[in-house]
This record gives structure tokens, C-alpha cells and sequence, in this order.
């Protein structure tokens, strides 16, 4: 098992601590026979769609999973003030790439969902970005020539 | 197994389907989605063995990934912006599309809910057990909800992006930057990453490309 660091939001904590819990309890009871909570069944485009019930490889993998982040997990936190000016982890970026506009927020692997805006602190892009200021440009050029400037960085972390 | 001769002819469907990303680039007799599936199904196998995942569970993922497409068809993050000239389409095709927050999560539920539908009909011609895995599977790869889930969405990503180049050097004008900007985003992981270097030596070990 993989043995990183996860940074992770302190609501994606509770998220992840939550369905930890439903699944073991869940696992419990169908080694002793008892019916599996509905909640399972649910339509949503989160874990819960998955359908456990028979499917227990899957169950011991998830719950395998998230033991592991929640024994090596970091709470992502907002940075004391003097340091909000910096990007970190947790930051949300409003950048111009060659005159485009984006959003982006700063996460962990774990978080991570470009599709979203939420790029990972280890891909080139946030690693690029953090430790920078607002004005800042940003060029790669290897091999296409891109410049990423930042317009505003913002905390919000809950 | 009437059900499951249904289940394999629809699926044999994707060969004759082309990746839509390439249709809207005007490439020649482009890739179908099973082309695709068949090399990304070696890339999950072979990097995620370099990696230490359960490549059996990455093989599947990538055998299953994109037999929604049967019914959903191939969608593209260019589709919903897409303008009416030929002209204007090249000219899009030419960056990587962003979007408003908002819109980001739009377009993403509107395309789960769409392929999800599209997997649930196709399932149901397998036995119980099997529909489960392959939805399993799919939910997996989806939400990264596992190591493996996350390993191959950019896996999936990475067979792509290893097509346009192979598109770029055989016809040598489909414009590179929307991958290398889209790689930049979306890549972490290690294995991954070094592949993408490796990719950028190879292709350009000629000639740079200017866009």
C-alpha cells in the first residue's frame, strides 16, 4: 500500500471519515447476515453509487483505500494572513493563460479533478504555481510556449 | 446468452466509431474508440505494473471505460462551444477551452448523467454480477475513488495524448498546444509524467513544434 502524504480539505475529511464508517458497518453486517442500508443505491456521482452488495473485493478495496489516507492524511488549512498573498495548497487562482481566463484551486492527488478546476499541488501547472505572487508570470516554454499570469489568489478553506 | 450476444454486438460498435476529437481536427481515417481502448489497455497494464497497482483491476477499468460511448457517443470538452464555420472550428481547435466554474461543473454532471444512463442500458445485458463490476469499475475510474481509478484517468488521457502526436508527426498540422497544455493540468503522477518526457524527446528530436 501506497505509503504519501494525502492533503486533503478538512470537508473531504469528513466526507471520507463518514463513508469509512458507513462501509465498515456495512461490511459488518453482511458478514453477519444482516441487510445492507439502502443508502447504497443511491443515483448521485459520489462513492455511494457504488453497489457493494455483492461485490466485496470492491468493499475491501475502497475500505482498504481510505484507511490508508486517513492514517496519512494532512488537513489542507488557510495560511496565517502575512502568507495569503502566496499561493499554497488550498489556494484558489484566478490566472490568464495566453489571454484565456480560469479558475483553478490548488489541492491534493486525492482532490484533484481538472475537469473542475481543481489541480493537483504535484502536476507541473501546481507545482509551478506555488510560492508565486498575484502579477506574476509564469512561462514554460518546453515544449510549447505557454504564460500563466495570476490575477488574484484567494482562501476560502472552511 | 441471447443477452450476451446482444451485449457483444453492441459493444462491437465502437470499432466502427471514430474518436470524435479527431473527426472535428479533420484527421484522415482517424482511430476508432476501440482502437483506443486497445492501446490504453496496454499503457494501464504495462505503466501500472511500474506503478505497483492491481493491473487485472486497471485492464478491466480500461476494457470498460468508454463502452458508454455505444449509446452516449464520443464527447469532446469542445462540443458545447462548438462554432458553425470550418473555419472558426479550427481556429477553437487550436487552444485548450476553459470555462467559468459554473459552466465546469455543468458540462461534467450533464456528461456522468448522460454516459451513466448510456452504461446502466448496455449493463443490463450482462448477468448481475458482471453489470455490478463493470458499473463498479466505471464509478471507479469516474471518481478516483481508489489508486487504480486514478492511475487511469490519466492513462486515458495519456494513450490520447500520445495519438496526436502520432497525428502531428504523420500529418504535421494538428496543433499541439491544447495537449501539452491539458498534460500540464491534468498529470501527476510520476510514472506518468516521466512518460510524457519521454514522449516530448522522441517526437522532437526533428523538429519543435511551433503551435
Amino acid at each position: 500500500m501506497d505509503r504519501r502524504i494525502y492533503y486533503i480539505t478538512k470537508e473531504k475529511l469528513r466526507e471520507l471519515k463518514k463513508e469509512y464508517e458507513e462501509l465498515l458497518d456495512f461490511e459488518r453486517r453482511k458478514t453477519i447476515g444482516e441487510e445492507a442500508p439502502k443508502i447504497f443505491e443511491s443515483e448521485d456521482i459520489n462513492p455511494e453509487f457504488i453497489s457493494f452488495r455483492e461485490d466485496i473485493d470492491f468493499l475491501r478495496s475502497r475500505i482498504d483505500e481510505l484507511k490508508n489516507i486517513l492514517e496519512n492524511y494532512e488537513l489542507i488549512k488557510n495560511p496565517p494572513k502575512e502568507k495569503r498573498g502566496v499561493v499554497d495548497i488550498g489556494a484558489k487562482v484566478k490566472i490568464d493563460i495566453d489571454g484565456q481566463k480560469d479558475e483553478f484551486m490548488i489541492v491534493g492527488t486525492l482532490e484533484a479533478n481538472p475537469a473542475l478546476g481543481k489541480i493537483s499541488n504535484e502536476s507541473p501547472v501546481g507545482r509551478a504555481l506555488l510560492g508565486r505572487r498575484v502579477g506574476e508570470r509564469i512561462v514554460v516554454s518546453s515544449p510549447i510556449h505557454t504564460i500563466y499570469k495570476i490575477k488574484s489568489i484567494k482562501y476560502e478553506i472552511g | 446468452m441471447e443477452k450476451l450476444l446482444k451485449f457483444f454486438i453492441e459493444t462491437g460498435k465502437l470499432k466502427d466509431m471514430p474518436r470524435r476529437g479527431w473527426v472535428l481536427r479533420n484527421i484522415k481515417n482517424p482511430e476508432s474508440i476501440a482502437d483506443h481502448t486497445f492501446r490504453v489497455a496496454l499503457l494501464g497494464w504495462i505503466l501500472g505494473k511500474k506503478n505497483g497497482l492491481k493491473v487485472e483491476k486497471v485492464i478491466k477499468m480500461a476494457l470498460i471505460h468508454d463502452l458508454c460511448e455505444v449509446y452516449a457517443g464520443d464527447t469532446t470538452p469542445y462540443d458545447s462551444i462548438l462554432p458553425k464555420s470550418k473555419k472558426a472550428i479550427e481556429k477553437l481547435m487550436r487552444t485548450w477551452p476553459r470555462f467559468s466554474k459554473k459552466e465546469k461543473k455543468r458540462l461534467a454532471e450533464k456528461k456522468f448523467k448522460k454516459e451513466k444512463k448510456a452504461l446502466d442500458k448496455l449493463a443490463k445485458n450482462l448477468p448481475d454480477e458482471l453489470s455490478r463490476e463493470v458499473k463498479n469499475l466505471w464509478m471507479d475510474y469516474e471518481g478516483g475513488l481508489t489508486r487504480e481509478g486514478r492511475f487511469f484517468k490519466q492513462a486515458d488521457r495519456l494513450e490520447n495524448f500520445l495519438q496526436a502526436l502520432e497525428y502531428w508527426k504523420k500529418y504535421k498540422k494538428s496543433p499541439q498546444k491544447p495537449w501539452w497544455d491539458q498534460a500540464r493540468e491534468l498529470f501527476d503522477d510520476p510514472v506518468i509524467l516521466e512518460f510524457v518526457s519521454m514522449m516530448d524527446k522522441e517526437f522532437h528530436r526533428k523538429k519543435k513544434p511551433n503551435s
